[in-house]
């Protein structure tokens, strides 16, 4: 009985090695981190650096990209090891929101300002334009007309 | 109404032109620049690499330190490897000698520990906050600090090369002497 259950533990084992090896299916990819990530060196994101320090991140991401590991998973892990740094983008919590919502709320507050402006602007142009007038000609000039009309005719 | 709304987004575009100016002013005053020769060393809680506990620099006053910033990715820090495995074993007894991992994955930084056989302590400074305090932008650089904490030499080099080996053994001997 022991024996069969080590043989059937020893199989298991030896199918889960290279699945658990080898990603079929990856969760995520180089190129989309390697504009998450900063290099810590050059200040740049990974995806704009050649240096030595980027490189080695990325080597370490393609590892980890080849064990089915998540984007998550690996930001988290080289925040563990770089700190909040690392991210090309600011954490959404905290002070750090406010890098999230500053640009929106000034976005929001310049059309309301560009909106205001022109229905001021507009509202401005038809109080001054002037009432139009009656285009209208007298008789003598209106028969000295119908007059030089008919002589062309 | 008009002239109380212009007023009002006047007075929005000086408060962001105000605002703008403050964080440049401050950016400005916070910018980190290496310690001079002669100053007092900024001071470090550092967790030590591939292991558990820390290293503060005020804990080593009394004795002359080596602070040397490296990193497993850099190339000169391979060849100056050897060289400080040698100098920390001959004055040991005089200088504590100090490695920080700058910018760089743990794992990898053990791994360079192990084959390049170092034995002095190894601290990791993951934010870099300690490399921004000792004005580092590239690895290898060596700070010898003196018994009292202040700087007696600063190599922005591996100490292995010609131009910065002579300066590394007079630091060293200035800060036996000091």
């Amino acid at each position: 009985m022991i024996v069969r259950v080590l043989a059937v533990a020893a199989a298991a084992l030896a199918l889960a090695g290279p699945a658990a090896a080898a990603c079929t299916h990856p969760k995520t990819s180089l190129g989309y981190l390697e504009g998450q990530v900063m290099c810590p060196t050059c200040h740049t994101t990974l995806d704009q650096s050649d240096s030595a320090a980027a490189r080695q991140i990325e080597a370490y991401i393609a590892k980890r990209i080849a064990q089915c590991a998540s984007a998550q998973q690996i930001e988290n892990e080289l925040v563990a090891n770089y700190g909040q740094g690392i991210l090309a983008a600011p954490p959404r919590k905290g002070f750090d929101l406010l890098a999230w919502w500053l640009p929106i709320g000034g976005v929001l507050l310049g059309a309301v300002l560009l909106a205001l402006g022109v229905w001021r602007w507009s509202r401005r142009r038809d109080d001054e334009l002037p009432p139009p007038e009656a285009p209208g000609l007298d008789e003598e000039t209106e028969r000295q007309l119908d007059e030089l009309l008919a002589r062309l005719d | 109404m008009t002239g109380r709304l212009k007023l009002a987004g006047q007075l929005v575009a000086l408060a962001c032109v105000a605002g703008l100016l403050a964080l440049l002013v401050w950016r400005l005053t916070h910018q980190q620049h290496a310690p001079k020769v002669g100053a007092a060393a900024p001071g470090f809680t550092l967790k030590r690499l591939g292991g558990s506990g820390t290293v503060s620099l005020a804990s080593l006053r009394g004795k002359p330190v080596v602070l040397n910033f490296w990193a497993s990715w850099c190339d000169p820090c391979k060849a100056e490897a050897k060289a400080l495995e040698a100098d920390w074993s001959r004055y040991r007894s005089q200088v504590q000698f100090i490695g920080v991992d700058y910018h760089d994955l743990a794992p990898d930084a053990v791994r360079f520990v192990a084959a390049h056989r170092l034995s002095f302590p190894m601290l990791q400074d993951g934010s870099g906050a300690v490399t921004g305090a000792y004005g580092i932008s590239q690895v290898p650089e060596t700070y010898i600090v003196s018994r009292s904490g202040r700087i007696v030499a600063h190599i922005a080099g591996p100490i292995t090369s010609s131009g910065f080996s002579d300066a590394f053994r007079r630091g060293l001997a200035e800060a036996v002497r000091s």
